[in-house]
């Protein structure tokens, strides 16, 4: 899916700050981007407004979407996988009940029934046990979500957000808090997704920017550098 | 704050606790007068009535009050967790409905109890229903408010994330919310049930069966040793449901 947003603008009133400012950016179907920037720089609130998900003027549109448009919304978000910082899984369920829950919008009655039952729906099952196994979490997929390692917890809210063959992935931060084997997996796992699939990974680390061909820095919520490559110099 | 004025407070203080407690007649005389009946209250007491007839009673009342408390606690779970569904700010519910449920509530609870069961006495008659019923809509109203606090206390995170999926309000209350307020609404459901059960007790006083009706009975017709012996029926039963809430709840991880 395609990106293109005009003149973006976010506003927290209460906090009397500008997070996304007049933004004018286009991203091609099938791009791999890194979103760089410190802390505070507008990345978690680029990502959400790419969903209708914060107030936000100016225009977005996502494979020609508009996400602001209430009947719009839904299909923008189910045509999207989106991974948050620390995998955002619910605590009492288990990873496998967490890893499929991103389809639900596709289930039906008997699906609901199927869950409800504690069980797969047989038409995901086939899918979530290969996603499981080829990012080693087939083994824990029976256990608790407060039972799973950091690491894991990313991988299975790597598979929530591919499990439904989204077209676009937002990543939000999704090496915070790893150690660094568990970090370079994941950015793997990222890096790994096809061409038809456009992926946006929002990222402070300039190593982890380094592995994605295109590099959007933003700084005070302005595009502050677009090109293949960039230096410390974002930070000073 | 000044010397004066502290003692103008305190002083002042005094004059509504002086002013409260002469009002409600509170006074050592009262007692003295009510010596006689103080005395054959605790003669009763000492001496409650054990005789297999009479305990048999008991223990009708027992299990009458218990049905009453936990069918009470069943409709309460059925009008009420709706209501807090529709009532909790993450679920989104259509600010219509939302409005709705909070007025519903607030009536219902609003309410005491015992009025309630005054009400149902009315009108299915005295009896056991009519204090399942009082229960059922008082606790409505109160499970709707605490439970919808509860969900609303839950990490926001994970709902966020679910809804940033695409999926719709109930799917996420039922797949984000619930499951993580899961523990906590389960020890509200159990606090209720305790709750319950120590006002069946004083149900039967209008009518609304259980072993209130009997303790009535016994003190319109001055049975302190029957009294004594229901009063330790309820001690026992209260004890036994509160000592196994409280494990239900430890085990689910709840803190209250």
């Amino acid at each position: 899916m395609d990106i293109h947003t005009s003149d973006l603008t976010v506003d927290f009133a209460h906090r009397r700050l500008r997070a996304v400012d007049g933004l004018s950016l286009r991203i091609a179907a099938g791009e791999h981007v890194a979103l760089l920037g410190p802390s505070g720089a507008g990345k978690s609130t680029l990502l959400r407004a790419l969903l209708g998900a914060v107030c936000a003027t100016g225009s977005v549109r996502v494979g020609g979407m508009d996400p602001y448009s209430a009947a719009q919304r839904r299909a923008v978000r189910r045509a999207t996988g989106v991974i948050r910082q620390g995998g955002d899984l619910v605590p009492g369920l288990t990873a496998r009940t967490n890893a499929f829950m991103g389809s639900s919008p596709e289930w039906t009655v008997r699906d609901w029934l199927t869950v409800l039952c504690g069980r797969v729906p047989s038409r995901y099952a086939v899918r979530l046990g290969t996603l499981a196994e080829r990012h080693g979490v087939a083994e824990s997929l029976s256990a608790p979500v407060r039972e799973l390692s950091g690491g894991q917890r990313q991988r299975v809210a790597l598979i929530r957000a591919l499990l439904p063959g989204p077209r676009l992935i937002l990543a939000d931060e999704p090496t915070s808090g790893l150690d660094p084997v568990n970090a370079a997996a994941a950015v793997d796992a990222l890096c790994a997704l096809p061409g038809s699939v456009t992926v946006i990974v929002a990222t402070h680390d300039l190593a982890v920017a380094g592995r994605f061909p295109r590099i959007l820095a933003l700084r005070d919520g302005r595009l502050a550098h677009d090109g293949a490559t960039i230096g410390a110099e974002i930070y000073t | 704050m000044t010397t004066t004025s502290r003692w103008v407070g305190t002083a002042a203080l005094a004059v509504v606790l002086g002013w409260a407690v002469s009002g409600s007649g509170v006074s050592v005389a009262a007692l003295v007068q009510g010596r006689q009946g103080a005395a054959a209250l605790i003669e009763g007491f000492l001496s409650p009535d054990l005789s297999r007839e009479f305990l048999g009673d008991v223990a009708a009342a027992v299990v009458e009050t218990v049905q009453i408390s936990l069918t009470g606690l069943l409709f309460a779970a059925l009008l009420g967790l709706p209501l807090a569904f529709l009532i909790a700010g993450n679920v989104q519910a259509p600010r219509p409905l939302r409005s709705a449920a909070r007025v519903v509530a607030a009536m219902l609870r609003g309410v005491p109890d015992l009025l309630w069961a005054l009400l149902f006495v009315a009108t299915v008659g005295p009896g056991a229903a009519a204090g399942a019923m009082a229960l059922a809509v008082h606790g409505a109203g109160l499970l709707a408010k605490l439970c919808a606090e509860q969900m609303e206390a839950v990490d926001p995170g994970p709902v966020e994330a679910l809804r940033l999926t695409g999926a719709g309000r109930p799917a996420t209350a039922m797949l984000a919310v619930v499951p993580q307020a899961a523990p906590g609404l389960a020890s509200l459901l159990l606090y209720q049930w305790e709750c319950n059960l120590r006002t069946s007790t004083v149900l039967g006083f209008v009518g609304a069966g259980g072993i209130g009706q009997e303790l009535a009975i016994s003190l319109k017709l001055f049975r302190y040793d029957e009294l004594s012996t229901l009063i330790l029926a309820i001690l026992a039963i209260i004890l036994v449901v509160d000592r196994a809430s409280r494990a239900v709840r430890r085990r689910l991880g709840a803190t209250s």
